[in-house]
C-alpha cells in the first residue's frame, strides 16, 4: 500500500471519529434541546412545546427549492394543516450566517411570512448556526418533527420528488403530512428518514 | 431577485412554447449551447451531440448524483421522427466541498454528451434539426436555477464519412472521462454503518490513485470522503453510510476513476459477502468453469486423504477379486452413493444460506455429535481393518461388501460411506474453493458440489469399468491382510485430529463421554465379532452387545450436552475471551482501547482475516505498543450472549470488528474486511 494511501486512509478515519461526535440527531431519540429568539423578540425553547407536536422548517426564501413550495402554496398548506388539524408547532429556522443568501433582519422575515401568507407558530433566526449544526441540517428545507415527548420521529427532505419543477408537488409524497397521519392514527411512521435536497445551509 | 425568480418560475411553462435558440445563450452565472461532434452526417449514422455548459468562475453544475445538496442538470429532446437519444454519459465529477457538505458536480467549461441515433431514411441534402429542453442549476455559494431551448442544424450528405466540427476536441475530451461500462468481480455490503466495496480490476495494475463515486443518491455520507485500498488484487472501498440512509439498494452503481490512467469504469455491484484477501488472491473466486474442474480434481485428490484411502483401498482391492461382469453396476451404484450424499449435504447447505443462516462448508462439523459419530464411524472402521472384527460379514453389510453377497446396494452405501468420512477433510481442505460456490446461484453451486463428488468417487468409476487397469492392481494375496491393518493407523490419526476437533467443542466431561463410547464401542465390536460357544453365552452377549449400543448412543448426545464449556485456551494466545462482564471492565479503564473479534471455526472470512491481519507480527506489536485489549468471542457453538452482542451491531454473523477508543467515544465497526495497514491504523487512533 502506498504512503499516500495510508495518509488517505488515515485522513478518512479521523474524519470518521470526528464527525461521529457532531452526527445527526437519530430518529426514535430526543431532539436536541435549544433556546432561540423569534422575529418578535420572543424566547422560545424546544422543551417549552412538550406535550406537542413540533415541527422545524430549515428555510432561506431564496432558495429555488424553498420557492418552489412556497409558491405554489404547498409549504403554507402544510404549515396550516399541522397547526389546525394536528395542534403542532411549526418553526421556521434560518441558519443563514449574515451576509450570505437567506439571512434577514426579524421586520424582513415577518415581511415575508406576512407577503407568502406563510402561517409558522414562530420564525427564528438562528445566525450563529448553532442549532442547525445540533440538527445537522444540510439543506433548504429541511424538515423534522418532533413528538409530545421530545423524540425526533422523522427528519429529511419535504416530499420524495427532489426537483425544482413545482409542476411535480402534486406526484410526490408529502412527507411531513404522511407522518402526521400516521403519528396521528398512532401508526409508525413508514418513511421516517428520507433524503433531503435542496440548497446547502449557509452556515 | 426573488420577486424575478417567481417571475421565472411563472414564465416557465410559457417558455417551453417559445422558439428555441441557436448558438451560445446567456443566463445567470451560466452559457449553454447545444453542439455535436460533427458537422454534417450521413443517412442512419450514429453520432454524439451534447450540451456544453460554461459557468462562471467559481459556479458549478451537478453529476448524476449531485451529493449533499443540488440537481443534476437534466436534457429533454424533441426530435424528428425516427432520431433517438440517449442518456447522458457522465464524465466523472469533481467533488466540491461546500461547507461541511459535498457535492459532485462541474466547473469550467464542460460537455454533456448524448449519442444520437438517426433512421436511414434521412436524404441527403436534408437538414436535421436537434432541439433540446435543458434545466440545470448553477451554483457557488448560491444557486440558480437555469433552462433554455436550444436548437443544432446538422447537415445530411451523401459519403466521405463525418466532417469533425469546432468542438470535437471537447467531444474528445469529454468522452476520455466518460467510465467504461465493465463487468468485473464486485460486491458491496452496507453491514456496520458503512458501505464496503470489493472490486476485481482486469488488466490494470493496482498501484494507482484511485477514487470512487457512489451512484446511488442517498447513500453515503459525501462529506466522508472514501478509504481506497489496493492490496492482493482487489480495490477495496469503504465510505460511511449517510444519515439518511435507510436501506440497502438492491443494485450499486459506482464509477472508480484511475487518475494515474486519465480512466475510469462504471460497475454494478450486487449485494454480497465480501470475500477476503487472502481468499481472493488464492483465486479462489474462478468462474463456475474453473471451479468446476477445480471441485473435480480436488474430488480426486480427496481419494488420498487418510479418511477416505484405507475405506476405499479396501474396496479397491475386492473390487479386483470380485465377478467381472457386475463390477460395472458396483462402480456405478458406488458413484451414486457419491453424489446423492453431496447432493444432499450441499442442499442442506444452501438452503440454510437463503434462509440467512450464516454458515459455510464444513457447517455438518459444527455439531458435537456429528463429529462424535464420525469418530465412532472412523474408529470402527479402524478396528475392522484391525481385524477385531469382519466390518462386511458381521454389521450392517457396507463396507467391502463386494466378495460377499453384499450387491450394488452395498456399494452405493460404500459411496454414502465415502462422502460421510470425506467430510472431514473437505472442510479443511477444500474449504475456500467451496466457499466460493456458496456464492454462485444455488443450480451452479450444486454442480461445483456434485464435481467434488464426481471427483471423490472417478478412480473407483475408472477401475470398475476398466478391467485392464484392474488388472494392473497387485494380485489379492496373503499380503492384503497386512496391508489392511497397516491401513488402520491411519483412521486412527483421522480419529485423533476429530477428536481434537470435538475437544474445541465440548467440555473434558463431554470428550471423556465420547471416549468411554469409543471403550464400549469397541467393546460391541470386539463381543459381537467372536464365535459363541455355549447357548446361555449367546444370550449374555446379545445383551452386552445391546447396553453397550445403548451407551454408546447415549454418549453421541452427551458431548452436545455436555457442551458451551470454556473454548479453548491457546498458549501464547494474545487475547482474552469475550464475556459482557469482561468487556465493560475493561471499557472503564480509561487507559486502554478495546477491540473486540466476533469470530468461528467454520467462517473462513474470520479464520482469514486473522491469518492476515489480526495475527500478524505487525498487528500483535501494535496492539501490544498501545495497550489496546483484544477480546475474541467464539461463536464456532451457538453463544446466547455473542448473539446478542451481534444483534447490538445489526448482525446475525460473524466476522463483526468493533474498536472501543480509550477515552469512551462510540465504538467503532471495522470492515469484514481486513488488512494488517487497516487494523493497524485503526488500533493507532483509538
Amino acid at each position: 500500500m502506498s504512503y499516500r494511501m495510508m495518509q488517505v486512509l488515515a485522513a478518512s478515519l479521523l474524519l470518521a471519529l470526528s464527525t461521529a461526535l457532531m452526527a445527526a440527531p437519530e430518529v426514535g431519540q430526543p431532539a436536541p434541546d435549544f433556546t432561540l429568539t423569534d422575529t418578535q423578540g420572543n424566547e422560545h425553547s424546544l422543551s417549552d412545546f412538550r406535550g406537542q407536536t413540533v415541527i422545524l422548517e430549515w428555510t432561506n426564501h431564496d432558495c429555488p427549492f424553498v420557492i418552489k413550495h412556497y409558491q405554489p402554496g404547498n409549504m403554507q398548506d402544510q404549515q396550516r394543516l399541522a397547526r389546525n388539524e394536528h395542534d403542532a408547532v411549526w418553526l421556521s429556522i434560518i441558519s443563514s450566517r449574515p451576509g450570505t443568501q437567506g439571512h434577514v433582519s426579524p421586520e424582513e422575515a415577518d415581511e415575508l411570512t406576512a407577503s407568502r401568507d406563510a402561517y409558522p407558530t414562530a420564525v427564528l433566526i438562528d445566525e450563529s448556526g448553532d442549532v442547525g449544526r445540533a440538527y445537522d441540517a444540510r439543506v433548504t428545507p429541511h424538515m423534522y418533527i418532533i413528538d409530545a415527548e421530545g423524540i425526533l420521529r422523522y427528519m429529511g427532505g419535504i416530499d420524495s420528488n427532489p426537483s425544482r419543477n413545482p409542476e411535480d408537488i402534486p406526484d410526490a409524497t408529502q412527507y411531513v403530512v404522511v407522518a402526521l397521519e400516521q403519528m396521528a392514527a398512532g401508526e409508525e411512521i413508514a418513511e421516517a428518514v428520507t433524503r433531503p435536497y435542496g440548497c446547502s445551509v449557509h452556515y | 431577485m426573488m420577486r424575478s425568480l417567481f417571475a421565472a418560475l411563472i414564465l416557465l411553462p410559457l417558455m417551453a412554447w417559445a422558439a428555441p435558440e441557436y448558438g451560445t445563450v446567456e443566463r445567470d452565472h451560466i452559457r449553454a449551447e447545444l453542439v455535436a461532434e460533427t458537422a454534417a452526417i450521413e443517412p442512419g449514422q450514429s453520432f454524439r451531440a451534447g450540451l456544453r455548459l460554461e459557468p462562471d468562475e467559481n459556479w458549478h453544475t451537478y453529476w448524476i448524483n449531485p451529493g449533499d445538496s443540488g440537481l443534476p442538470t437534466q436534457l429533454d429532446w424533441d426530435l424528428p421522427d425516427g432520431v433517438v437519444a440517449g442518456e447522458i454519459e457522465w464524465a466523472w465529477p469533481e467533488a466540491l466541498q461546500m461547507g461541511h457538505l459535498v457535492n459532485y458536480g462541474y466547473k469550467d467549461e464542460h460537455l454533456l454528451p448524448v449519442q444520437i441515433d438517426t433512421p436511414d431514411t434521412l436524404e441527403p441534402g436534408d437538414t436535421l434539426t436537434l432541439v433540446v429542453d435543458a434545466a440545470w442549476l448553477v451554483c457557488e455559494e448560491i444557486c440558480i436555477p437555469g433552462d433554455a431551448k436550444l436548437a443544432l442544424d446538422i447537415d445530411v450528405v451523401a459519403g466521405n464519412g463525418p466532417r469533425a466540427s469546432e468542438h470535437a476536441d471537447l467531444f474528445a475530451d469529454t468522452l476520455g472521462r466518460v467510465p467504461e461500462r465493465v463487468e468485473w468481480t464486485t460486491r458491496f455490503n452496507t453491514d456496520g454503518g458503512s458501505l464496503s466495496v470489493q472490486v476485481v480490476p482486469e488488466n490494470v495494475g493496482l498501484d494507482r490513485d484511485w477514487s470512487f463515486f457512489a451512484i446511488n443518491e442517498n447513500l453515503v455520507e459525501h462529506a466522508e470522503a472514501p478509504s481506497v485500498l489496493a492490496e492482493d488484487g482487489q480495490v477495496l472501498i469503504s465510505q460511511p453510510l449517510s444519515a439518511y440512509f435507510s436501506r440497502a439498494p438492491e443494485q450499486l452503481d459506482f464509477v472508480l476513476v484511475d487518475h494515474d490512467g486519465a480512466r475510469a469504469w462504471r460497475l454494478s455491484a450486487e449485494p454480497g459477502e465480501l470475500l477476503s484477501a487472502g481468499m481472493l488472491a488464492e483465486g479462489s473466486t474462478p468462474g463456475w468453469a474453473l471451479a468446476l474442474i477445480l471441485a473435480l480434481a480436488g474430488g480426486v485428490l480427496l481419494n488420498l486423504m487418510p479418511c477416505v484411502f484405507p475405506v476405499l483401498s479396501i474396496k479397491a482391492m475386492s473390487l479386483v477379486s470380485g465377478a467381472g461382469h457386475d463390477q460395472r453396476a458396483h462402480g456405478l451404484a458406488y458413484t451414486a452413493g457419491v453424489l446423492v450424499s453431496f447432493a444432499v449435504l450441499a442442499g442442506v447447505l444452501l438452503a440454510l444460506r437463503a434462509g440467512g443462516e450464516a454458515v459455510g462448508w464444513g457447517f455438518q462439523l459444527q455439531s458435537a455429535w456429528f463429529v462424535a459419530l464420525l469418530v465412532y464411524i472412523l474408529f470402527a472402521l479402524g478396528l475392522s481393518l484391525s481385524g477385531l472384527f469382519d466390518f462386511g460379514t458381521r454389521l450392517m453389510g457396507i463396507g467391502q461388501g463386494l466378495t460377499e453377497k453384499g450387491g450394488s446396494k452395498g456399494s452405493f452405501f460404500t459411496g454414502v460411506l465415502a462422502c460421510v468420512v470425506a467430510s472431514p477433510c473437505t472442510a479443511p481442505f477444500m474449504g475456500a474453493a467451496l466457499g466460493a460456490a456458496v456464492f454462485m446461484p444455488w443450480p451452479l453451486a450444486m454442480t461445483v458440489f456434485l464435481a467434488l463428488g464426481l471427483g471423490l468417487a472417478l478412480p473407483m468409476l475408472v477401475l470398475s469399468f476398466s478391467p485392464a487397469l484392474a488388472r494392473r492392481l497387485p494380485r489379492p494375496g496373503p499380503w492384503m491382510d497386512t496391508f489392511k491393518q497397516a491401513m488402520a493407523f491411519p483412521l486412527y490419526l483421522a480419529v485423533v485430529w476429530l477428536l481434537w476437533v470435538l475437544a474445541r467443542q465440548t467440555d473434558p466431561t463431554g470428550l471423556a463421554m465420547v471416549l468411554s463410547g469409543m471403550v464400549a464401542l469397541a467393546f460391541v465390536l470386539w463381543l459381537a465379532g467372536r464365535e459363541s460357544r455355549s447357548e446361555s453365552l449367546v444370550v449374555a452377549r446379545h445383551a452386552a452387545v445391546g447396553l453397550s449400543l445403548i451407551f454408546v448412543v447415549s454418549t453421541l448426545f452427551s458431548a452436545d450436552h455436555f457442551g458451551g464449556g470454556e473454548g479453548a485456551t491457546v498458549e501464547n494466545a494474545h487475547w482474552e475471551n469475550y464475556s459482557a462482564e469482561t468487556l465493560a471492565e475493561w471499557r472503564d479503564d480509561p487507559e486502554r482501547a478495546v477491540l473486540v473479534n466476533m469470530t468461528a471455526d467454520w467462517c473462513i472470512t474470520c479464520l482469514v482475516n486473522e491469518r492476515v491481519a489480526l495475527n500478524t507480527p505487525a498487528v500483535r506489536d501494535t496492539m501490544a505498543e498501545h495497550d489496546v485489549v483484544y477480546l475474541k468471542g467464539d461463536w464456532t457453538r451457538r453463544d446466547p450472549d455473542i448473539t446478542e452482542y451481534l444483534s447490538k451491531y445489526d448482525r446475525n454473523g460473524v466476522p463483526l470488528y468493533v474498536l472501543y477508543p480509550r477515552n469512551g467515544d462510540d465504538p467503532r465497526v471495522l470492515p469484514q474486511v481486513l488488512t494488517p495497514q487497516l487494523v493497524i491504523q485503526a488500533l493507532e487512533r483509538s
